[in-house]
């Protein structure tokens, strides 16, 4: 190996720290310039203010949204980790005819672009009595979603290894039984990483949800729409607000999917 | 079958026993898959295979009195496919793609290479968690905070102002449109690449190292060809957000050239023209399918003129 301080190795440090501002960059530019008192966020800063945070937060329509999100986000992250885990599940245990099918259909939504599955959505959902409601929206993030929460969890199922079950099964238990005191409890911290990463997944998304939720608008649905109309201070606000949540959902669910690793 | 030793009228029972529990056996085991399957099967169909499904049923139906109607007409297409705009979006959203996967590509191998063979596992661990972050957070606020920085009066405008240099035009152009898919791209793409090349043995770099080879060769005959799946795996996720974004063309550039997402939710929202949105869509879908294709008759091609 070479020493680690070589010309080479320094500028591919410094290599590394430019692109992890770049990639920062946007999110500290929303951060730093909510607190500012100025109307259009430019240099020089015009001053600390909570001016905008505060504008935001009584704005009726940002927490009409942001109840929206809330319930959206708790209805994808449930139904997502619970069809995460069936498929994750059933790819482990068992083969059967036209499992590949299945795991395609259950892997391949987020590879599909937002804006044709939002409007597929919205031409097949306007057919049925769920169309332009909240449900309409948790049902189309779920079908996004389950993807990562069945990637999540038939990850940590690799560890688990197929003798503990069987070995349950050859003491009396039953399948049911064998899921209940074996399965759950070894993915446990996957299955909640899942949840939080599916709710951060249906709160980052706009595009399906503008298109299916009529008039029930999400969070980002209502920055979209912040942001096609006139420069408005309040979206550094609310933005700051989103960000610190979607990160912290990615934060937990980092942190449970390293403990589930850490215990084995 | 072989005699058992045992007393017959002992065993007997137990094995009809056996036999009984083998159909139940095959039952039960049927159980499982159903119970689990059955709501997941449904679910994917109702929501995803329909969907898409339908949207391919209604690229040959009508719009009377903007109501939409059942029929079989391909108008639709013929109108689509033969429409200058639609021409015109499809390549300049297909090239841009293009630039953005290569470049994605390009950026992110150097960060890559860094992360999975230079730092130690600690702080392999923390970048790997850091580029996770930027995947799941607001994709459509960043976006807003390049406007913000690239802006006529942005953020580097004001900067330069202040350093005595002439303000630039930054915002709207095809720099500002590559700037936006790179904040959708790199991250993952970055992340892909680091995995890949952390599942290569060590032993293969060390032996080449140890033969002479370094540097670009290095990279070039040894990382690359080692670790191809990977690439290809990153390149077509780079190719396939970049390919149907709406964020950074409406808000970095304008909607000028609008690309085929901009094309969609235009002819959707304006003219209520379902039919011709859902062909574009089911073109946009068909293509990383032909594109799978001829990649796969390529491969079989060169196999057969090689045998």
């Amino acid at each position: 190996m070479k020493s680690p301080l070589s010309l080479s190795s320094v500028m591919s440090f410094i290599y590394l720290a430019c692109l992890a501002l770049f990639i920062a960059a946007p999110m500290l530019v929303i951060v730093v310039f909510s607190f500012d008192a100025n109307r259009f966020p430019t240099l020089p800063w015009g001053g600390f203010s909570i001016e905008w945070h505060k504008a935001a937060l009584n704005d009726p329509m940002i927490i009409a949204a942001l109840r929206n999100s809330a319930i959206v986000g708790f209805g994808t992250a449930t139904l997502a980790t619970i069809l995460g885990f069936c498929a994750a599940y059933l790819d482990y245990r068992y083969h059967f005819f036209g499992k590949r099918a299945m795991m395609i259909a259950v892997a391949i939504p987020p590879a599909v672009p937002v804006a044709i599955l939002g409007m597929a959505m919205l031409a097949f959902l306007s057919r049925t009595p769920i169309f332009g409601s909240p449900t309409a929206i948790i049902v189309s993030h779920t079908v996004i979603a389950s993807s990562f929460a069945m990637a999540l969890i038939r990850l940590r199922l690799t560890e688990l290894g197929p003798d503990l079950e069987q070995a349950a099964w050859n003491l009396g238990a039953s399948r049911a039984q064998a899921i209940r005191l074996i399965v759950l409890p070894f993915c446990r911290p996957s299955i909640m990483a899942a949840f939080f990463l599916s709710a951060a997944v249906s709160f980052d998304e706009f595009m399906v949800a503008w298109f299916v939720g009529g008039v029930h608008e999400t969070l980002p649905v209502r920055i979209l729409n912040m942001l096609q109309g006139q420069v408005n201070p309040k979206i550094n606000a609310i933005g700051t607000v989103v960000l610190a949540i979607s990160l912290t959902l990615v934060l937990i669910a980092q942190r449970l999917a390293r403990t589930g690793k850490e215990t084995r | 079958m072989t005699i058992p030793l045992t007393p017959t009228s002992a065993r007997q029972p137990q094995q009809r026993g056996r036999l009984q529990s083998m159909t139940g056996k095959t039952i039960k085991a049927a159980i499982g898959p159903l119970v689990l399957g059955l709501p997941l099967a449904l679910w994917q169909i109702c929501f995803f295979v329909l969907p898409l499904g339908f949207l391919g049923v209604v690229t040959f139906w009508q719009v009377r009195n903007y109501r939409l109607q059942p029929a079989f007409v391909l108008d639709n297409w013929e109108r689509m496919l033969g429409s200058n705009a639609f021409q015109r979006a499809f390549v300049h959203t297909f090239s841009v793609a293009a630039i953005a996967t290569v470049l994605a590509l390009v950026l992110a191998w150097p960060a890559a290479q860094t992360i999975a063979l230079r730092l130690s596992p600690r702080a392999r661990d923390r970048w790997i968690a850091f580029l996770i972050l930027p995947i799941f957070s607001s994709y459509i606020l960043k976006v807003y905070a390049w406007q913000v920085i690239l802006s006529p009066q942005g953020i580097i405008n004001s900067l330069l102002t202040a350093a005595g240099v002439s303000s630039l035009n930054l915002l709207g152009g095809a720099l500002s449109l590559q700037i936006g898919y790179m904040t959708l791209t790199l991250p993952a793409v970055t992340l892909i690449l680091t995995f890949a090349l952390l599942g290569l043995d060590r032993d293969i770099i060390d032996a080449a190292r140890n033969l002479g080879c370094k540097g670009p060769t290095l990279i070039t005959s040894v990382l690359i060809p080692a670790i191809r799946p990977g690439i290809i795996f990153a390149g077509s996720t780079a190719f396939l957000l970049a390919f149907g974004d709406y964020g950074s063309p409406v808000f970095l550039t304008g909607s000028n050239p609008p690309t085929l997402s901009i094309l969609i939710v235009d002819t959707i929202k304006s003219g209520s023209q379902w039919p011709r949105a859902s062909v574009i869509g089911v073109t946009m879908l068909a293509l990383p399918a032909v594109g799978f294709l001829i990649v796969t008759m390529v491969k079989w091609l060169l196999k057969r003129t090689r045998a």
